[in-house]
């Protein structure tokens, strides 16, 4: 299967949700090891008290990609995520998570033609406050046709 | 005049530099830069406008592609819409000697870049393929070359004749303008670039050390 026919098949449709709650252990772990030091990230009796604008970037679906994709794992790897940050996360809020493939495209580097596929995942409060967008890239190695 | 004539910003899905941050680096390293021409991969940004911060900063800022074929990676400047519809910028199998041709017909200039670069420059193709009719210049000095590419293109140069220019392929802001090419006459857009390539009086160089 082509690129194109890969992406006309499988973008564009939400193939995996997911909830959970929020800690404010979770919180400040999180900013505590990416080295922030911001009370209103660190310290829970902060007023302001949130999580850091990366913090959904840790949340992972129940699945990677959508049921039947043909992909072969052995030759892939993580090409990083990018997060668009919307709204902050507090402690106590429920998240709820849904994931598509918004992208999927091929380019050639120094090691031949390589396969992208980008895995979005939209997270929303109990509210329905869209908080963050982000983007997961997963690279296929040799990707031939 | 000095022009880096390969670069990247974040529109490209590998670029992590943003046009306004290369303008700041360039202010404040004191870089002998007059401009630099975006280089997209695969795509060409038309929707960007970069003209207050060419205003801000006295800098040239132009806009070109960086398209793939089967014969690695071609720089495209002078793109048009009469080009854009002449083939699929997206794709990476795009066949060099139609991108070439097309660029010529459409009043474009099209560059092999990084042509010493395994799997995706022009050389090591040219070997197995066999030789590309149509190309006049190539990018002898990249500035994310390892070591033995830029010589390898320089070679080919010198055996073929083949005009040279310089860039930085930068994809982060500390890289703009480790390589560039200068132009003994002035450009001041995207037209007189083309002219200019046409031309033909230019050379790659690296500005800090030239």
């Amino acid at each position: 299967m082509t690129a194109e026919e890969l992406k006309r098949k499988f973008t564009g449709w939400v193939f995996d949700e997911i909830d959970l709650d929020i800690t404010s252990e979770s919180l400040v772990g999180f900013a505590t090891a990416c080295g922030e030091t911001l009370p209103k990230f660190t310290d829970p009796t902060d007023p302001d008290f949130q999580g850091v604008p990366n913090y959904l970037t840790r949340i992972h679906g129940t699945r990677a990609l959508p049921e039947d994709f043909p992909v072969e794992m052995h030759r892939c790897f993580d090409a990083g995520k990018s997060v668009e940050f919307h709204a902050p996360v507090r402690p106590g809020d429920r998240i709820h998570g849904t994931s598509e493939i918004a992208d999927i495209y091929e380019k050639s580097g120094r090691t031949g033609s390589m396969l992208f596929i980008v895995h979005r995942m939209n997270f929303f409060d109990q509210r329905k406050t869209h908080l963050a967008t982000v983007d997961w890239r997963l690279v296929q190695r040799e990707f031939d046709a | 005049m000095i022009l880096d004539l390969h670069s990247h910003s974040i529109a490209s899905d590998d670029g992590r530099a943003k046009v306004e941050n290369y303008c700041q680096w360039i202010e404040r390293k004191g870089l002998p830069l007059d401009g630099f021409v975006l280089t997209e991969h695969r795509q060409f940004d038309d929707a960007s406008d970069y003209r207050a911060l060419e205003d801000r900063f006295g800098l040239l800022i132009l806009k070109a592609s960086e398209v793939e074929t089967e014969y690695g990676h071609v720089l495209v400047f002078g793109v048009n819409d009469d080009l854009r519809a002449a083939f699929d910028f997206a794709r990476i199998d795009n066949p060099i000697a139609m991108v070439l041709a097309e660029s010529e017909r459409c009043g474009a200039v099209a560059v092999p870049c990084h042509p010493g670069r395994p799997k995706v420059g022009m050389c090591a193709h040219w070997e197995t393929r066999g030789p590309v009719e149509g190309v006049r210049i190539v990018e002898t000095l990249n500035g994310g070359s390892r070591e033995g590419e830029n010589e390898i293109a320089e070679r080919y140069a010198e055996e073929h004749g083949w005009s040279r220019i310089g860039g930085s392929d930068s994809h982060i802001v500390s890289h703009i303008g480790r390589c560039a090419t200068r132009f003994e006459e002035d450009v001041r857009d995207i037209d007189g670039l083309v002219r200019a390539l046409r031309g033909g009086r230019f050379d790659a160089v690296r500005p800090e050390i030239d």
